[in-house]
């Protein structure tokens, strides 16, 4: 949202600091607004049955998505200035694991684990400082890893590039396959609702 | 938040709908930037480079108009005016900028020219970025055409079989060929001195000389 003002330099690093703090209190607000500070709601994520997550992080890559194509087809966003991670395949594999493991025992991801400790949640602040360890370990045991974090480098690869289509077309498939996931995710909280069935999981 | 959501299922099914025809239209659309954008395999073209299979002579050229090479797209990328003065039959223009939009055929040969080399060389690297594999410049531009195909300057050494089939390419051309001594028959620019006399050649003499003078 402030990127292209920063990247512009309309913006100078103390405002944009007190941008970015608005922009997180807003993002935790609106989290916690859903429901998703909640850990519980977040592990039902994991027994299929209550999928906001899911629903959640979908609309927002839609929303995103659409939106970046269409701005910058409309010439008002300059795609190439919008930073792309990088990708490492099995690094990011093996930390993929790691963070869903900690992500389902805990119930929290980082974004909702603060969310979670500004509302005064134990299990939140337990998180952040899990996850502070986490950092503080692999910066420390980096030197003995860092060959196996950087193996694997695709350098900032897309979709479009990827698979070798068109921007268009990976957007007309994330949208396809969204909706599918929504309507899939809304069937499966409907069965999960229904008392009489014994399978029913306690989350 | 389920259940608030499905209190308002209007709402629902209207993001819904925008998120469909947002994702079909940008299927439609294809890229999200609308400035064309091409890339080349640079060591590729460093060979065809330097192979020199990158231009054509003008005579290859005459030959090709001439004996109809199918699917030959002969684009002039000089200005309006030069082209209305003069241009290599079967020509279309083309200007510069418009190669980089224009639709393109995969399967034709394109041989681009312009005055010179320059803009025509340029010419290649755009078509040659957006994928075009069949695609030549004129080396020498228009005055390659007019000195080569157009006014010939023969050798009176030159085999009498060659002779003739210079003399046939300039004459399907409208051109005329001359005869000289060995000494004067290379590319010595005296175009203009009296040897352009046949009636139907006039038009092609004024654009000549205006090339020239802008050339000298």
């Amino acid at each position: 949202m402030m990127a292209p003002f920063y990247e512009f330099g309309r913006l100078g690093e103390g405002t944009s600091l007190l941008i970015a703090v608005l922009l997180g209190i807003a993002f935790g607000w609106f989290l916690e607004q859903g429901g998703i500070g909640n850990a519980r709601k977040l592990s039902g994520q994991f027994y299929f049955t209550d999928l906001s997550v899911l629903k959640l992080m979908f609309s927002a890559i839609l929303t995103a998505m659409l939106g970046l194509f269409w701005l910058s087809w409309a010439g008002l966003l300059d795609l190439s200035r919008v930073y792309v991670p990088e990708t490492f395949i099995v690094p990011q594999l093996v930390g993929g694991l790691v963070f869903g493991v900690g992500f389902a025992t805990g119930g929290l991801c980082p974004g909702t684990s603060c969310v979670a400790a500004a509302t005064g949640r134990k299990d939140g602040i337990a998180l952040i400082a899990g996850m502070l360890a986490g950092v503080f370990v692999f910066g420390e045991a980096f030197p003995a890893i860092g060959g196996f974090a950087d193996s694997t480098a695709r350098g900032a690869l897309t979709l479009p590039q990827a698979l070798g289509l068109s921007y268009g077309t990976v957007v007309g498939v994330v949208v396809a396959v969204a909706l599918g996931a929504f309507a899939g995710a809304e069937w499966l909280e409907r069965r999960a609702e229904r008392p009489a069935r014994p399978m029913k999981v306690v989350a | 938040m389920t259940t608030d959501a499905r209190r308002r299922p209007g709402i629902e099914r209207a993001l819904a709908i925008a998120a469909v025809v947002g994702g079909a239209l940008a299927v439609v659309a294809g890229s999200p930037t609308r400035a064309t954008r091409g890339s080349v395999d640079v060591t590729e073209l460093a060979r065809i480079v330097e192979h020199e299979e990158d231009h054509v002579t003008a005579v290859e050229l005459a030959r090709w108009i001439r004996d109809d090479k199918p699917r030959l797209r002969v684009l002039d990328i000089r200005a309006d005016s030069e082209f209305a003065d003069f241009h290599i039959p079967g020509a279309r223009r083309v200007p510069l900028a418009e190669i980089a939009r224009m639709p393109l055929d995969s399967s034709a040969t394109y041989v681009l020219y312009s005055e010179g080399g320059t803009h025509a060389a340029q010419g290649w690297f755009l078509l040659r970025a957006r994928g075009v594999k069949n695609v030549f410049f004129l080396r020498g531009g228009l005055y390659e055409w007019l000195e080569e195909v157009m006014n010939p300057r023969v050798a009176s050494t030159t085999p009498q079989a060659q002779r003739d089939s210079i003399r046939a390419l300039t004459l399907w051309f409208g051109g005329k060929m001359q005869v000289v001594d060995s000494a004067s028959a290379t590319t010595v620019p005296s175009v203009l001195d009296g040897a352009l006399s046949a009636p139907h050649m006039s038009d092609t003499r004024a654009a000549i000389k205006k090339i020239r003078r802008r050339a000298c």
